[in-house]
């Protein structure tokens, strides 16, 4: 029989796992349907929701997707988006991102961003829970069980902290994120799954913010990425802020005033380039139009060749990496069989004719760009729920992984492109007489020196018997799993015991923060702010009538009338019949007015206490207390 | 070998004969033990590469889900080493780095290049100054001048490396057929000695290369 478990919602839980596109702009949710993973709609029928998320302060309220994009254009200060590209970064990594965008730093941003909403303060992971729990959602809703496991795709260039920032966004949001997956190589799972093909293939993934190449061979159902590379900071965003720097400049000539500094102008220009640049996917010109605060209006025709010439070195950026991957991958052009598009940047027409004249072929579009990397994640969600085990997915390590040497000198020990697992044991040992910690520098990156790698972690071996130097041997394991994290173990050789590990890492949240914030997001949970305030205000009034009712036993024959006696206990008797129903106000209301009733009694209590314990004293005392 | 999971006696497999649950990998396993391969240099790269894609198919990660802790750890480091394996052996400089090391040689670059290549690399150093103050001044015919001149250099080296490389698989002819003849016990430092020699100084070589690439592209 199956068991069924019952979630806080009151839903049975659900056995299945969907796939999930967090995306820079946009993000979806899909699942494997009969016989072709399929995208879960909204209720109006949207596959997209938009990844911006709205707090609402006076409401104390969160508004994610479309109606947080709608309040984003009248109160931007209060709205966060594109915060993928803040993913796994301090405030140092960003300082260029922050004058796009009219996002407010809160303090002690220096490993992981805290943005200022109002008064409340949300790191990126806490913003993309957001989004993910409105997914969660969606999905839940649309097969009446609680969905709590999901694999999640991710940028095949992120780097570690970026994520392990994404599984703990995963996390948050109350999924248990079975895999972190590379978009590209969802892609091609999901062009590949019905053709049985055989060959090599090049995913080209241009999105909202990130760009990815990836190069695959498929053979027997195996999809062996053989090299990936990409730049984590390049997509549709750049383009958009090349138009509106363009467009501010334009309106500046037209009125003699920049509109940057306020905020809702600064919405109007951004999302007047953005339609424009939509329309000119399909229109040979567009025109940009901006209603001006001053009542004014700005117009501007732009046409495709001007807006091809002004983006033109943006889509150049993503052929280095191509080169690159090609070269990592041992392979020319000619040697690729199939070339296809993901996200929705590859809708430009310029970048269409970029990637057709590197690879001299025309590339695959059949697939809606903004789904087929969802649609390639219900695929691997449902072979990691054990239903298919036609096709397996063989990805790689996108940096290479190096300790830090003597010098400042970077060891590497897993390069890049190797297969995920990955692992490596390197060996360890003191350089002092009776040291009894190490510490191990963990950097990613293809640079010779620290200082030009990211720095990912640091380790402590800790609790190594004293010795002379050179004498302990710790083996260290540096295992990067299949979702592209670090995990590292250590062993001291020559008692084969396990080493205990101290983890620091550089950029990102301890497991701990992680667990608190898990705790504080339930106060947005509705239903979890109803509860808690009930059971707050049934622990305040169980106080405060068990207070009540022993004064009342042990002084009120003494100190009150029969009349007062009466309205205390009759306050009290209230106060528990309050207690039995769950509407906190009037539980509140009821130790309010218990506390009125009682005030007369409490009063007299305190006095005599006052007075016997003045009795009590020697005369001496009162005196010297006196001076 | 005895089971972890059923305490039954195993053929020391990936699995165990008795419960069918995937073992944990045994300490100090090699490559080629772990692919059931001989320590042989020269190797069937298509059908390695379909060991490699069937032992996928039994270890990943993807297929242990819901199994218990310990098999799924053990389908982590079983997978991890067959992708290291793989990705090892599979290239034939690799591959003979591995033997060499398994057979307790040290990795090493030779600090001063071959004695042939002496005046050459001196040469080198010389053009790749040239090219850096060319880039410096901007001058497009010294660039173009300095350019051609390198990359003729470039050519010449990746001959050198490809004679080397034939040179190496010569060695992987005697090494194989040490094995195959049993007399694998008295060849063996011989072989082994000039296989690393060989390889330090393709080392160097190959650095050389990739410096001047680095400045060339």
């Amino acid at each position: 029989m199956p068991r069924i478990e019952l979630s806080l919602t009151g839903r049975p839980k659900s056995g299945r796992v969907v796939g999930i596109d967090l995306g820079t702009t946009n993000s979806l949710v899909a699942f494997m349907g009969d016989d072709a993973p399929q995208v879960i709609r909204g209720a109006n029928d949207d596959a997209l929701v938009p990844s911006i998320v709205f707090y609402d302060q006076e409401k104390k309220r969160l508004l994610i997707g479309e109606e947080a994009r709608q309040r984003l254009i009248t109160e931007p200060r209060k709205a966060i988006y594109s915060v993928k590209r803040f993913m796994g970064k301090g405030s140092f990594d960003v300082q260029e991102d922050l004058t796009l965008v009219p996002f407010q730093i809160a303090e002690g941003s220096e490993q992981v961003i805290r943005f200022q909403m109002g008064d409340k303060v949300f790191t990126p992971p806490e913003i993309s829970a957001f989004i993910l729990r409105e997914l969660k959602e969606r999905a839940s809703i649309f097969f009446g069980e609680e969905v709590t496991r999901a694999v999640i795709t991710v940028p095949a260039y992120f780097n570690d902290a970026q994520r392990q920032a994404t599984k703990d966004a995963g996390h948050l949001a109350g999924l248990e994120v079975l895999r972190i997956v590379n978009e590209p190589t969802a892609a091609s799972l999901a062009y590949g799954i019905d053709k049985r093909n055989e060959g090599l293939v090049a995913v080209y993934d241009l999105g909202g913010g990130t760009f990815d190449i990836s190069i695959l061979k498929l053979k027997d159902g195996i999809f062996e990425v053989l090299a990936t590379n990409g730049d984590t900071h390049l997509g549709g965003d750049d383009i958009d802020n090349r138009l509106i720097a363009f467009v501010l400049e334009a309106i500046e000539q037209q009125t003699g005033k920049r509109v940057e500094q306020d905020p809702a102008a600064f919405q109007a220009v951004r999302n007047a380039v953005i339609a424009a640049k939509h329309e000119l996917s399909n229109a040979e010109s567009a025109t940009i139009k901006i209603q001006l605060d001053s009542g004014e209006a700005f117009t501007h025709e732009i046409t495709r060749a001007d807006f091809t010439q002004r983006i033109a070195d943006i889509i150049e950026r993503t052929m280095q990496p191509c080169k690159q991957a090609l070269r990592d991958a041992d392979l020319n052009t000619e040697q690729i069989d199939e070339v296809v598009l993901v996200g929705g940047s590859t809708r430009i027409p310029l970048v269409r004719q970029r990637v057709k004249e590197l690879f001299k072929r025309e590339p695959h579009t059949e697939l809606n760009p903004d789904e087929v990397v969802a649609l390639g994640a219900a695929i691997q969600a449902d072979i990691l729920a054990g239903g298919s085990r036609d096709l397996l997915l063989l990805d790689v390590t996108p940096l290479s992984l190096g300790i830090e040497t003597m010098g400042g000198v970077v060891a590497k020990i897993i390069n890049r492109n190797s297969t995920i697992p990955a692992s490596m044991a390197e060996h360890f040992t003191t350089w002092v007489d009776n040291q009894t910690g190490i510490d191990i520098h963990v950097v990613q990156g293809e640079r010779e020196l620290v200082e030009d790698c990211r720095s990912l972690a640091r380790f402590t071996l800790k609790g190594i018997a004293p010795q002379p130097a050179g004498l302990p041997r710790i083996e260290v394991r540096f295992m990067i799993d299949a979702n592209g994290i670090l995990t590292v173990s250590a062993k001291d050789l020559r008692t084969q015991q396990q080493q205990s590990i101290e983890v620091k890492p550089s950029y990102g949240l301890t497991d701990e923060q992680v667990e608190k914030m898990l705790l504080d997001s339930y106060q947005f949970a509705e239903e979890d702010i109803r509860k808690r305030q009930v059971i707050e205000a049934r622990t305040e009034a169980d106080i405060v009538k068990r207070a009540a009712e022993k004064a009342l036993m042990e002084r009120g024959q003494e100190l009150l009338g029969e009349d007062e006696q009466a309205t205390v206990r009759q306050a009290i008797q209230e106060l528990e019949e309050a207690m039995r129903g769950d509407d906190h106000l009037l539980i509140r209301n009821k130790i309010k007015e218990l506390d009125e009733a009682s005030h007369h009694l409490a009063e007299l209590i305190m006095d005599n206490a006052v007075s016997a314990a003045l009795k009590n004293r020697d005369v001496a005392d009162v005196a010297e207390q006196g001076k | 070998m005895i089971c972890s999971y059923c305490e039954a006696t195993t053929d020391g497999g990936h699995f165990c004969s008795a419960c069918k649950r995937l073992q944990p990998v045994a300490q100090g396993t090699d490559y080629f033990a772990f692919l059931s391969l001989p320590k042989k240099l020269r190797l069937d790269e298509a059908a390695l590469e379909k060991t490699f894609y069937a032992l996928s198919r039994q270890f990943h990660p993807d297929y242990f889900m819901n199994a218990s802790d310990a098999e799924r750890l053990a389908s982590m480091e079983r997978s991890s080493l067959l992708n290291d394996a793989y990705r090892t052996l599979r290239e034939p400089l690799q591959r003979t780095k591995y033997l060499l090391a398994l057979e307790g040689y040290k990795e090493a670059e030779k600090k001063s290049p071959p004695a042939d290549l002496l005046e050459e690399v001196f040469e080198l150093n010389m053009q790749v100054e040239e090219l850096k103050a060319a880039k410096k001044m901007g001058d497009a015919d010294e660039l173009l001048e300095a350019r051609s001149a390198l990359e003729e250099a470039l050519a010449h080296l990746n001959d050198k490396l490809k004679e080397l490389d034939e040179r190496l698989f010569k060695f992987f002819d005697q090494w194989d057929s040490a094995i195959d003849n049993a007399t694998i016990a008295t060849q063996k430092k011989p072989l082994l000695d000039q296989m690393s020699e060989l390889m330090s100084h393709r080392a160097y070589i190959g650095n050389l290369v990739r410096d001047i690439k680095e400045e060339l592209y």
